[in-house]
């Protein structure tokens, strides 16, 4: 991002946007940032937010410059690992590619593709008729643990059990403010996490199959154990809730839009709905990285070892590239959205959300309720800053 | 200026002038080539932007990089011996006049 001749500023700095802002509603706050000040230091968070699609995708491809590894997050404590979602390089790629293979559209279609299918199935068919139900729970979460589990080979966990790790890790993993009560209840979840990892790997060794734990601890070269634990829970925390908030953003748009819906069911576009429900509400808003150097950003220079926020949600509406970014519209002109983020650190996990939300759960659901109804759109509760979707989601299934 | 010929699996051509020195999968995504999806922006850590190289070029083209047959095992697309990564790719002069073959979409 060389800036020509142009003089360099300092950053601007933002003294008013709270954290609270930013879980109620970020979007016209970040609008705001890309029309003035699209490198901004906002003063409350500390952290430099970065808004643009240029600047975002850059920063995320270019490592070097700008490093994953931040000691100082508060994912460590409550991952009790340092994880490869804050390595680089050489030891980053171990890590991940110790686990990729079970996430493989190969293995997705010769192992997962049919039990994903029956488990879908299964929890629609419990669904009831004839009453309102809080999708969001009753669908959404559970659908996602019960897949999750058996991607990862813990079939072991109940769904309930999934969902609270989960929801542990991510707050512990977001406790700026060092709340030991939080950390407290991530160290709980991760006692039960160990013991279940622990109990179940005679298992994995003596009938090994194609989920993660099996695949990292029958691989040639294994990466250590506490390696892999900690990629396991990098998946319970990453992968529950992503899945949960898309479907249940892709329902609410599709159920907002009733004519992009019919004409999503008229053309079976499921995989485009998917596509613009993610855009439109970034899961993971907000991905930070470490200057390992002085850098320019657009018009302003960041010092070395800064926080940078590269807001992802912002960018997925940027102006420069979405007509009306802010609208759902499963049929706008197409254009990479950056929900699944770039460079190393890609989404591991992409196949696989299509796959199951774009190909199986979409379609099957409004198959099952086609007549479906959000009749009180305004009762569905959006919030978060840096993971965002609906908190509820009470739909009239008839 | 080096030139390099993308062919679709329906058999449409498209040829574009690379820069020396671009990965093959910067070429495409600068030339809006269909089926380079270039997710993870050339870090080798998505297998979106495959591509199969004939063997007359395969030589030219120098050895895959460590841990580009492991990505490769990820592609949705089906993975022959003249299967790629176009961000491992980076084009020379001794390319010029290669053709890429993209991927058929598998059901």
């Amino acid at each position: 991002m060389t800036g020509g001749n142009k003089v360099m500023l300092d950053i601007p700095v933002n003294e008013t946007v709270t954290l609270a802002d930013l879980t109620h509603d970020p979007y016209p706050i970040y609008k705001q940032m890309r029309a003035q000040t699209p490198v901004v230091r906002v003063a409350q968070t500390n952290r430099i937010f970065v808004t643009t699609a240029e600047h975002t995708k850059w920063i995320k491809e270019n490592p070097e410059i700008f490093s994953s590894d931040d000691p100082m997050t508060p994912m460590k404590p409550a991952f009790q690992a340092h994880t490869l979602m804050r390595k680089d390089g050489a030891e980053h790629r171990a890590e991940r590619m110790a686990m990729q293979p079970s996430f493989s559209p190969k293995v997705i279609r010769s192992d997962w593709a049919e039990l994903y299918e029956k488990i879908a199935k299964e929890y629609v068919s419990l669904l009831p008729r004839g009453e309102t139900v809080d999708l969001f729970s009753e669908l959404c979460g559970p659908v996602a643990a019960r897949i999750l589990a058996h991607m990862l080979g813990l079939e072991d966990a109940t769904d309930e059990e999934m969902q609270r790790w989960s929801q542990r890790l991510i707050d512990g993993a977001g406790n700026f403010g060092r709340d030991p009560k939080l950390f407290e209840a991530s160290d709980a979840a991760n006692a039960e996490m160990n013991a279940l990892f622990e109990k179940i790997i005679p298992r994995h060794q003596s009938e090994p199959n194609n989920s993660a734990f099996s695949v990292m601890l029958r691989a040639k070269n294994p990466i250590p154990l506490s390696q892999m634990y900690a990629n396991i829970k990098i998946a319970i925390g990453g992968g529950i809730n992503e899945p949960r908030d898309a479907l249940a953003t892709i329902v609410y748009g599709l159920l907002t839009n009733p004519d992009q819906l019919e004409e999503v069911k008229r053309q079976e576009a499921w995989m485009d709905a998917f596509e613009e429900g993610i855009r439109w509400v970034a899961p993971i808003q907000v991905s930070g990285r470490r200057t390992t150097q002085e850098i320019q950003i657009g018009d302003v220079v960041v010092p070395k070892a800064e926080t940078v926020m590269t807001i992802q949600a912002s960018a997925n509406r940027d102006e420069a590239i979405f007509d009306d970014g802010e609208s759902f519209n499963v049929f706008r002109e197409k254009h990479p959205h950056q929900s699944f983020g770039s460079g190393p650190h890609h989404c591991a996990g992409a196949q696989i959300a299509r796959r199951t939300l774009g190909h199986i759960m979409l379609p099957l659901l409004f198959d099952r309720f086609p007549n479906m109804q959000l009749p009180n759109p305004e009762d569905v509760v959006w919030s978060g800053f840096g993971f965002r979707g609906p908190l509820n989601l009470p739909i009239y299934l008839d | 200026m080096v030139s390099i010929t993308f062919i679709q699996p329906d058999g449409a051509a498209q040829t574009v002038q690379a820069t020396v020195g671009d990965s093959v999968m910067q070429t495409a995504l600068n030339n809006n080539i269909e089926g380079i999806f270039a997710e993870c922006g050339g870090a080798m850590m998505c297998a979106t932007c495959h591509c199969y190289i004939d063997d007359e070029w395969a030589e030219k083209t120098g050895d895959k990089s460590d841990g580009e047959d492991d990505m490769l095992d990820c592609a949705e697309t089906e993975v022959t011996d003249a299967s790629r990564l176009t961000c491992q790719i980076k084009v020379t002069d001794a390319l010029d006049g290669m053709v890429v073959r993209l991927p058929s979409e598998l059901a």
